[in-house]
């Protein structure tokens, strides 16, 4: 893979590692996601 | 002796009285405060049940908790140690909830101060599927999300005694990892697994099976789960991290995004997975115990489709009509088999029904009937596509409407299934219906190995005009009925067969969008006059809107 292939892949990688932080994010801040297990 | 057991403080909380060894009666809390699924200590339950049984808190003469609190605080200290920095303030508000919720504080704010038997979390589970059942002997299998420690047990029942053989203990949980992808899919947990469990038929589980069994560590003899995807061990909000997203290629869903085929394969391939370790596990119950019967017990029991896969090891299964922590209240206090029925919650004479029904005179017409006259006629509606709010005699117990707190309509129109989700109950229009049919007549429809009262197990449809009733998938989850069992809903059941040549009727819980179950005859009408159901029977009394 180029260089270029590689960076571009990188990017992309993270872009969606932050859209699932985001996602993760918003979920947590909602109530009926509270799972009782303790 | 009278026993009053609880369940309480996870989900389902509910509440029975037995004298000797009968159930009385017994109720879940959320009937009582409309909260669906209600945690809490079952307060109103617990004065219903003295209420209506003539009975005094004081003549109880032993309460039995489902669960051990010390056993669970044993399991909450020790995750919580393995991280005390992470996990300070949930440690906080669990020591806030652990002295709130102390069942002997409880109790004695109630007048009780006798003794309280605690019971570990999976035997209670356990003693309800066994000691409803037929058996005298049986490999008992008990599968949910989590007790004290344990998340998986099985026991072998003999007589009257059950002894368990294997566990499988926290974080290793076959139930929170469906409750997993079911938040991950953007349902709530605890809740929306069924929804999980009715959107797989129209998904293929090939895209996301071999990714999703990277979660779990093959090589075990034990399911085992790898945590380094899940935060089940320090958090009570989201029990996945990105590390799962990564795995899966997918964001997590929120509620109110579009459902894709992505999700749709999502929900395909952990319904997959789960039969996979479910029938793991009941190939061990059967070579441990050598039983040819096996009962079924915990909140995983209501996964219909994976408990007809139970047949390739067992002759018979039982599966009780609560298997989740509610009937554990029930199980809590049973030492030996029980003659049981569903049947067990609040009942309204017709005097009571009247008196409601009187302050609605100028909204509807109301009928009093002949109970054979109400029958013929209500056949009649249901057979000419109306449809029917169907409230009778005790209320159920359990998460299933079986015919006395229930909406009625034809299975053979095409359209009824879409009048329902979309006008009815206002809910996700892939979610499926319902049949109940004769018992003598269920074999003409439906592929089924044994009588299923308690519309646990899914099977599929020998005809293909059932559209309202069948799923995607040619399947079914079917009630059958005799007379013993419910005597008016059964003969209502064949004076439609007798009209229609098909004694099936499509069969739903009488609840509208978000609510729990109908309780009582106000709730009954209040609901009937705020949809469009066409009409709404209490005891024997016909209902229509003016």
């Amino acid at each position: 893979m180029k260089l270029k292939d590689r960076v571009k892949q990188k990017i992309a990688d993270w872009q969606k590692k932050k859209e699932y932080e985001k996602k993760i994010e918003e979920l947590r801040k909602r109530d009926p996601f509270i799972y009782k297990n303790f | 002796m009278i026993k009053l057991g609880i369940s309480a403080f996870y989900h389902d909380s509910a509440a029975c009285l037995t004298l000797g060894n009968s159930v009385l009666a017994a109720a879940e809390e959320e009937r009582f405060t409309g909260i669906k699924h209600d945690s809490s200590f079952p307060v109103n339950t617990i004065k219903w049940l003295l209420h209506s049984t003539v009975t005094k808190i004081t003549d109880i003469d032993e309460v039995h908790w489902y669960e051990n609190p010390q056993t669970k605080d044993d399991r909450v200290k020790t995750i919580f140690n393995k991280r005390p920095i992470r996990t300070f303030f949930l440690r906080q508000g669990y020591k806030k909830d652990r002295k709130n919720n102390s069942p002997k504080a409880l109790l004695q704010a109630l007048g009780y101060t006798g003794k309280i038997i605690y019971h570990d979390h999976h035997y209670s589970h356990a003693a309800f599927s066994y000691y409803t059942s037929p058996y005298r002997d049986a490999a008992i299998l008990t599968v949910d999300g989590v007790g004290e420690w344990e998340t998986t047990t099985i026991s072998l029942g003999t007589g009257k005694d059950i002894k368990k053989l294997l566990s499988i203990d926290f974080p290793n949980s076959l139930g929170m990892l469906y409750s997993t992808i079911t938040s991950f899919l953007g349902f709530r947990p605890n809740e929306g697994e069924y929804k999980i469990m009715g959107l797989a038929p129209y998904g293929n589980p090939s895209k996301y099976l071999g990714k999703l069994q990277q979660v779990l560590d093959q090589k075990q003899s034990k399911l085992y789960l790898y945590q380094k995807y899940f935060t089940w061990e320090y958090s009570n909000r989201v029990m996945f991290n990105k590390r799962l997203c990564q795995l899966l290629e997918l964001p997590p869903r929120l509620p109110e995004d579009t459902l894709t085929q992505d999700h749709k394969d999502l929900a395909a391939a952990l319904q997959k997975l789960y039969e996979q370790e479910f029938l793991k596990l009941v190939k061990t119950a059967k070579n441990i115990t050598g039983s040819e019967n096996l009962c079924l017990g915990g909140g995983c029991a209501y996964n219909g489709v994976a408990n007809s896969l139970a047949y390739r090891y067992f002759k018979s299964v039982h599966i009780s009509f609560a298997p989740s922590d509610a009937g554990s209240a029930i199980g809590a206090c049973l030492d030996n088999h029980v003659g049981i029925s569903p049947y067990l919650g609040p009942y309204f004479m017709d005097h009571q029904v009247r008196r409601i029904l009187n302050t609605y005179k100028d909204k509807v017409h109301i009928f009093k009937l002949t109970e054979e006259k109400l029958i013929s006629t209500v056949a009649e509606l249901l057979a000419s596509q109306n449809i029917v709010a169907w409230f009778q005699d005790k209320m159920e117990f359990g998460a299933r409407a079986l015919g006395n707190r229930s909406i009625l309509a034809s299975p053979t129109n095409p359209t009824m299934r879409e009048k329902l989700n979309y006008v009815i109950k206002k809910r996700e229009g892939f979610r499926p219906f319902a049949p109940s049919v004769t018992l003598e007549d269920a074999n003409k429809f439906f592929d089924i190995k044994e009588p299923i009262p308690h519309m646990n197990q899914v099977v599929k449809a020998k005809v293909n005009f059932l559209p309202a009733a069948t799923h995607i998938d040619g399947t079914c989850r079917v009630q059958t009925v005799n007379y013993n069992q419910n005597p008016k809903y059964y003969k209502l059941l064949k004076e439609v067969g007798r009209l229609t040549n098909i004694p099936v009727l499509l069969n739903t819980s009488f609840n509208l969008k978000d609510e729990t179950i109908t309780l009582s005859p106000k709730q009954a009408i209040e609901r009937y006059l705020s949809s469009d159901i066409n009409i709404l029977v209490i005891n024997n009394f016909l209902i229509r809107k003016i």
